[in-house]
């Protein structure tokens, strides 16, 4: 159903590490929602989301990067966006997303 | 006026497995015109802005909408059409700032609430005269 979206998830160390291949869209979002909020519920770490193999997000994905920052807020936790493409990054940039989440290269 | 050279139509379902189908004709288009990588990826998220929103509102009355992409010389133009004239003005939601917010960054015109010529919505981006607020600071 989801090939356009890859979520891989590391729980080897104190951190949750996911790494997130391929295309967020209206499509694939409702699997990335699902699976993004369980781990943090689950989980309730800090979580460290991989983006560089992300090729393409649209507002649909950013509002559920959003939501889970709020969900990983409750927990006194965060999320760290590593190695966001230029043209991703742009849309974290335009929609002041940015200040909101911890980016890292 | 801008020299008009081609028009080409895509005409989809309101499914959400079709709106990369969107994506990868406007790259296509987008490409053969001569926009660099940046801004094509720019039109890219536009595009699929809209087409979500339209997935997500669907139509009571209509199966597919369509995207007409008018190639001029040095302008691409997209208009969203639909059978359904319901379909106005489909950004009215709180929820919808953030889409609206992109399509303004990265099109250089875009009229999301006109009911000329009884389309949906229609923008527009010029080879050459993007700003790009975005690396500004």
């Amino acid at each position: 159903m989801t090939e356009n979206l890859i979520i891989k998830e590391d729980y080897s160390g104190e951190d949750t590490k996911i790494t997130i291949e391929g295309e967020v869209d209206i499509y694939t979002s409702s699997h990335l929602k699902s699976k993004l909020y369980d781990i943090v519920d689950t989980r309730k770490t800090d979580i460290k989301i991989d983006c560089s193999k992300l090729d393409y997000i649209d507002s649909t994905g950013l509002g559920i990067f959003a939501g889970v920052l709020k969900r990983v807020k409750q927990y006194g936790k965060n999320i760290y966006l590593i190695g966001l493409k230029s043209s991703i990054r742009k849309l974290f940039t335009i929609t002041g997303l940015d200040r909101v989440f911890i980016i890292e290269e | 006026m801008e020299e008009f050279i081609d028009s080409i139509e895509l005409l989809l379902p309101f499914k959400a497995e079709y709106v990369s189908v969107a994506r990868l004709t406007v790259s296509a288009i987008a490409h053969r015109m001569g926009f660099d990588i940046e801004t094509i990826e720019d039109i890219k998220v536009a595009l699929s802005e809209v087409c979500t929103k339209l997935v997500k509102i669907g139509s009571k009355t209509a199966s597919k909408y369509r995207i007409i992409f008018n190639i001029y010389k040095d302008v691409l133009n997209i208009v969203f059409d639909c059978e359904d004239k319901s379909l106005m003005c489909i950004f009215n939601d709180e929820m919808d700032e953030l889409a609206v917010q992109i399509i303004n960054t990265f099109m250089d015109t875009a009229e999301l609430c006109t009911h000329e010529n009884n389309y949906i919505l229609s923008m527009s981006k010029s080879i050459g005269e993007k700003v790009d607020n975005a690396t500004e600071t």
